[in-house]
């Protein structure tokens, strides 16, 4: 071995960064872009779960009871007690329209108290009879158990918080939990694993995944290898040419789907409760648009090098920011509104409703014009790309 | 009335029978040498009334990049049944004027007519053919995938290009070669089957970038045999080339030189006219004149 060999290279290697700037600034930016973003995306606690809450609770006047000479008012003071980081409250009168709002997936929960829940607690301490234990009802979204965990954990706290209080400022040995919480469920149920939660978004990132970055890769060769211009020449249209792409990812689209949902259910056993048609035209409409993605990044690659370049440009505010693994509601506030610009957000949303909730079209009806208007403008922007002459 | 423009014939060397293409003026007698057996000969082009095609025409059209001009006010007519060389050193122009001739670049001035119509236009590419520089086809597809995807966007149908299919194949001599992926062949047959990707529609007119760079002497012979057996279906072949030798299996040449086109004609009106035995020569007189 000869140092000055061994010099040549590394000095050869390092001088390329000179002229390569962009590989220098990858280089040096996405760490820093990764540390960032993951520090402030990763594992956060869930936070601003809409919830409505319906209280009927008539509760106890003051000088009513000698037990509470005071009065109270038990459902008030769980809901003052509810940890506002944690939920975003709307008050509701009706629990009807209450358990509506969750069915239309605008709240995951609603949290009904009865119009006797501060007089069932009354009766429970001054019997120390169960029967009578005062019930919340939580009606509850459980598509996505973390979500579900987060409310129910959050409702759980703030009782016992208040049960506590209330011990202590009558004087009594605290009871055991009379208070029961009722869970309903809108969809999923206690059943509702993390994988049922997971497939979905997997399938609808791998397809995201998978077709841009082979879309990167073969506009490149097409570009460098000088295919694209003889095909420039042709007869053929830039719209043919692009949408003869299309239909051919759309395909491997479909049939990537297809694996990855038999596999899920093979091993996983996961449940899907929608029509798996429509989680198709999603995951078609998924393929579109980031087909058009892929033919607009390859125009700033001028090699598989400077394209795989983009892999973490599109990776990671995938993971971190379109729901894929933690909820959207996980994420800081600040970073949130930044989840509604990445399309894979409305794919993975539309097919976690088709596959958990069962939705149909009435319901996911704004997740397929987003990733219909993201295909027609990534593939036209396409066209226009490539008809484009210097 | 003496109509100007090429015309090409075919003659048959008494002596030995090799067909050569002869070109010359209506009305010209041209003195030919047969390249086999060295017999001299005369080939009379008869006078004709008949105005030639013009195939392309190009008038007062400038490229620039920024602040360099790759094409500088250039006028061109070229007609039907030609094989016409835009010859010049690397960095003269030749790639730019054959993108633009095929709409791949566009003037900043002047106009383009292919075929008699105006670029852009789309209408007319199914008329004409292009092989790029670089071979410019798929490699992870068989020779026969390849075929059959550039004729198909060429709306040929799947029985005329089974026919062409094969008549392309034993043209470019690669029938062994049907099913082979590309990648696995080497450089002179992806060369062939590239010529044959840009010709099994049957175009009229067909745009060749440097066809012979990096192709060793034997195929650039075996090419130029493709080129004037083309000319002889009556299929014009516009091509650039640095080689200024392969300039004398061309019908008429022009010399580019930074982005000018010096020089216009036929290779011997060419040599005569600066009295050199050498395109190579009769290029360097006339760069050396123009820059003075």
């Amino acid at each position: 071995m000869r140092l000055r060999r061994i010099a040549a290279f590394s000095r050869r290697a390092l001088l390329q960064f000179r002229h390569d700037r962009r590989t220098l600034a990858f280089v040096l930016i996405m760490p820093l872009l990764m540390i960032l973003i993951f520090g402030y995306t990763f594992g956060g606690d869930v936070k601003d779960i809409a919830i409505e809450v319906v209280d009927y609770d008539i509760g106890i006047q003051a000088g009513t009871s000698p037990v509470l000479p005071n009065g109270l008012f038990l459902a008030q003071k769980v809901i003052d007690n509810f940890d506002t980081d944690v939920f975003s409250m709307h008050t509701n009168t009706n629990s009807r329209n209450a358990r509506q709002i969750v069915h239309e997936g605008k709240a995951w929960a609603a949290i009904i108290f009865p119009a006797n829940f501060t007089e069932n607690f009354l009766s429970t301490i001054k019997t120390q009879d169960m029967s009578f234990s005062p019930k919340i009802e939580i009606y509850i979204d459980a598509s996505n158990p973390t979500i579900a965990a987060a409310v129910i954990k959050e409702a759980t706290q703030s009782v016992q918080i208040i049960l506590k209080e209330l011990s202590a400022s009558l004087n009594i040995s605290q009871i055991e939990m009379p208070i029961a919480i009722e869970q309903v469920y809108a969809y999923g149920g206690g059943n509702t694993r993390f994988i049922d939660y997971f497939a979905p978004g997997v399938i609808s990132f791998a397809i995201m995944m998978v077709t841009t970055m082979i879309t990167i890769i073969l506009f490149v060769n097409e570009r460098r290898n000088g295919t694209l211009q003889r095909l420039l020449v042709s007869p053929a249209s830039e719209s043919e040419i692009v949408v003869g792409y299309a239909l051919a990812f759309a395909v491997i689209g479909i049939i990537q789907s297809i694996v990855v949902l038999i596999a899920a259910i093979l091993l996983f056993d996961i449940s899907i409760v929608g029509n798996i048609f429509l989680a198709l035209i999603v995951i078609l409409l998924l393929a579109f648009g980031h087909q058009g993605l892929g033919i607009l990044l390859s125009a700033g690659a001028k090699n598989e090098l400077q394209a795989i370049q983009f892999i973490p440009l599109i990776l990671f505010p995938s993971i971190l920011l379109a729901g894929l693994f933690w909820p959207i509601e996980s994420i800081p506030s600040y970073l949130q509104p930044l989840s509604y610009i990445i399309p894979l957000r409305y794919g993975i949303d539309a097919e976690r409703s088709i596959m958990l909730r069962g939705w149909g079209i009435g319901e996911i009806w704004v997740d397929i014009i987003v990733l219909v208007l993201f295909a027609l403008l990534t593939l036209s922007v396409s066209v226009l790309l490539l008809k484009r002459r210097n | 009335m003496k109509v100007r423009g090429i015309i090409q014939k075919q003659v048959q060397c008494p002596a030995c029978n090799t067909i050569l293409i002869c070109s010359g003026n209506p009305g010209e007698i041209v003195k030919v040498t047969c390249p086999s057996c060295g017999t001299l000969g005369k080939v009379t082009f008869e006078q004709t009334f008949d105005t030639p095609t013009k195939i392309v025409e190009i008038q007062s059209v400038t490229k620039t990049f920024g602040k360099f001009t790759a094409v500088d006010t250039l006028d061109l007519t070229i007609y039907t049944g030609e094989i016409y060389g835009l010859l010049g050193p690397n960095g003269s122009g030749k790639t730019t004027a054959i993108k633009l001739l095929c709409d791949l670049l566009r003037p900043n001035e002047g106009t383009i007519k292919i075929l008699g119509e105006p670029l852009p236009c789309k209408s007319i590419m199914n008329q004409v053919g292009y092989m790029p520089q670089d071979a410019a086809i798929y490699l992870d597809n068989t020779v026969h995938e390849n075929l059959f995807f550039f004729g198909g966007i060429y709306g040929m149908t799947k029985e005329n290009l089974e026919k062409k299919e094969q008549e392309m194949l034993e043209f470019v001599n690669l029938q062994d070669w049907s099913d082979s992926l590309v990648s696995t062949l080497s450089g002179g047959m992806k060369h062939r089957l590239s010529l044959a990707c840009a010709l099994i529609h049957e175009p009229n007119l067909v745009f060749l970038d440097e066809p012979t760079v990096g192709v060793d002497p034997e195929l650039r012979a075996t090419f130029w045999g493709y080129f004037e057996s083309l000319v002889k279906k009556g299929i014009t072949v516009i091509i650039t080339t640095h080689y200024m030798d392969e300039a004398d299996h061309c019908s008429r040449v022009g010399l580019l030189r930074q982005g000018r086109l010096i020089a216009d004609g036929r290779p011997r009106d060419l040599k005569k006219s600066v009295g050199v035995d050498s395109l190579e020569e009769a290029f360097l007189l006339l760069a050396g004149q123009e820059k003075s």
